[in-house]
């Protein structure tokens, strides 16, 4: 019988598992697939390897807060596995939905719902956890902010140099079938700059491995019927299956909004979401990349959007403004697009899209995705008392 | 006899309905294509792109210029004298599209449009231009 449920655990913890490969895998190899540097399949083996090592080293402390503190008795297997059929429903609906809902929300609102139910709720980390998470979308906002205002054109000019030689990249591959010989500058720079695209997607997989290895079997370790170390290796294989199946879709979906964006910037975003989720996991504080990555996206954009220069330049270029559209309107094959001048008084301005309303309608998600995880999973422990 | 007509496209099959149908209801108006470009998504990654972007007059242009391919298309195959203007706005479709509003006699739209990820974040857009635009608003279904 228990060998039945447990059994039952690991379908469930690989489905979940599977799932967040997925997704994660999108988000941290999106931009570097996207820019031609490196293969899927690449990028779902080097996925899984620092998956792992993450999961091993940093989502240990993760684990521990979500297998034992959240609340104050063990999760039992069945409940366990009850648990992780609500963290799988989330993500199914997520995915459904193409909503971003963080998997460490729904994980730690599941078990949240156990514990009202039982009355074992620990408060106290609950609400340890819940600043953090209020915190942590700010402090990736604040940064991306900061370096959208102040840093990024400074750093997109010097970047420029890198850029170029990603065309040199591209050039080298086309050559790379009669395989002439590379000029040894050429080789260096590309090699420095596919590198650097290399380390940062390494880096993201190892804070996706702290932060979501625990998601996938933390209620199965809480009652002790998997150990860790087992239970660390199956939530790696199932997000390494989900990195070399459905992440060659989320690559593209998630890749393709990620690679809207300029390599630099989506390398900037990358770097400081993965920091803060690899901090926070550290700490043992359940938390999901896209927490920070989003906000620092929309940091990055607003700053830049509403750069006190925006409004100047604006003005200023207001003719070549003109000038551009008519250039455009002027191609032969664009017949009657001529733009009125009603229209270019009506200059397009970057603030109009970040609009303070559509980011909190956004961020609301947040809220009513853990919190029905919590609602759902209590109601359902105090109608199946049994399984506790 | 209405002129000046305003046709907001997001691109979807039913924003392209609300296009036929307006050149066949008013076959020669001054009928406005208008595209929203950066509207909230999943990821905000063209949103950002945008406003990253060096010159975000011509990078919105060259998001746009797909629609407003399809659209003269549309409207060169329909009959009657109908001429097309396009413009492109920024951000929120639903803001974007009632501040324009003004400056035409009348709005035709479709019903629905984009992925049920869209419609989360954003609402239905054909819904609340009826309730707060400033001109009437004819829905094609």
């Amino acid at each position: 019988m228990v060998e039945t449920v447990l059994l039952v655990g690991i379908v469930a913890s690989i489905f979940v598992g599977f799932n967040i490969g997925g997704s994660s895998t999108g988000i941290a190899w999106g931009p570097a697939v996207g820019a031609g540097i490196i293969k899927k399949t690449t990028a779902a083996a080097l996925m899984t390897m620092f998956v792992f090592l993450g999961g091993w080293t940093v989502g240990r402390n993760v684990m521990d807060t979500l297998s034992g503190d959240i609340i104050t008795i063990e999760i039992s297997l069945a409940a366990g596995v009850a648990v992780l059929f609500f963290i799988g429903l989330g993500i199914l609906v997520a995915n459904v939905f193409g909503v971003p809902v963080p998997t460490s929300m729904t994980t730690v609102g599941a078990i949240v719902g156990l514990g009202l139910a039982t009355g074992t709720t620990n408060f106290e980390t609950i609400g340890w956890i819940v600043s953090w998470w209020v915190v942590t979308p700010i402090i990736g906002f604040w940064i991306g902010a900061t370096i959208g205002r102040y840093l990024y054109p400074e750093l997109n000019r010097r970047f420029e140099i890198k850029s170029s030689e990603g065309s040199l990249l591209a050039l080298d591959r086309s050559g790379s079938v009669p395989k002439p010989a590379l000029g040894p500058n050429t080789t260096l720079q590309e090699l420095g700059g596919t590198i650097v695209v290399l380390i940062i997607g390494c880096y993201m997989a190892f804070s996706a491995g702290a932060s979501n290895v625990p998601n996938a079997v933390a209620p199965l370790v809480s009652s002790g019927a998997l150990e860790p170390n087992a239970a660390i290796i199956i939530a790696t294989v199932a997000i390494g299956l989900g990195g070399f199946t459905i992440a060659r879709r989320t690559m593209e979906s998630v890749g393709s909004e990620l690679s809207d964006i300029p390599l630099l910037a989506a390398l900037i975003v990358m770097t400081t979401a993965s920091t803060i989720t690899t901090a926070l996991s550290w700490i043992g504080i359940p938390i999901s990349l896209v927490m920070g990555s989003v906000m620092t996206i929309v940091g990055l954009g607003w700053g830049r959007a509403t750069r006190p220069v925006t409004a100047r330049e604006v003005m200023r270029g207001d003719t070549d403004t003109e000038i551009a559209m008519g250039a455009l309107a002027a191609e032969p094959d664009a017949p009657v697009t001529q733009i009125g001048e009603e229209e270019s008084e009506a200059a397009l301005d970057a603030g109009d899209l970040f609009n303070p309303r559509a980011v909190m309608k956004y961020v609301s998600m947040w809220i009513i995705g853990p919190s029905m995880s919590t609602l759902l999973a209590y109601g359902f422990f105090t109608l199946v008392p049994f399984v506790n | 006899m209405i002129s000046r007509v305003l046709v907001p496209m997001d691109g979807s099959e039913m924003s392209e309905h609300a296009l036929e149908y307006a050149l066949r209801a008013h076959p020669n108006a001054e009928i406005t294509v208008l595209h929203v470009v950066g509207g909230p998504s999943p990821m905000w990654g063209e949103a950002t792109a945008l406003s990253l972007a060096d010159d975000l007059e011509v990078d919105a242009a060259e998001h746009a210029e797909p629609v407003f391919e399809r659209a003269r298309e549309i409207v060169d195959a329909a009959d009657g004298d109908a001429t097309l203007e396009t413009d492109i706005q920024l951000g929120h479709p639903v803001r974007a599209i009632i501040n324009r509003a003004d400056d035409y006699e009348t709005v035709i739209i479709g019903s629905h449009g984009g992925t049920v990820a869209e419609r989360l974040f954003v609402g239905n857009v054909a819904e609340k231009v009826v309730r707060r635009s400033p001109v009437p608003v004819t829905v094609v279904r």
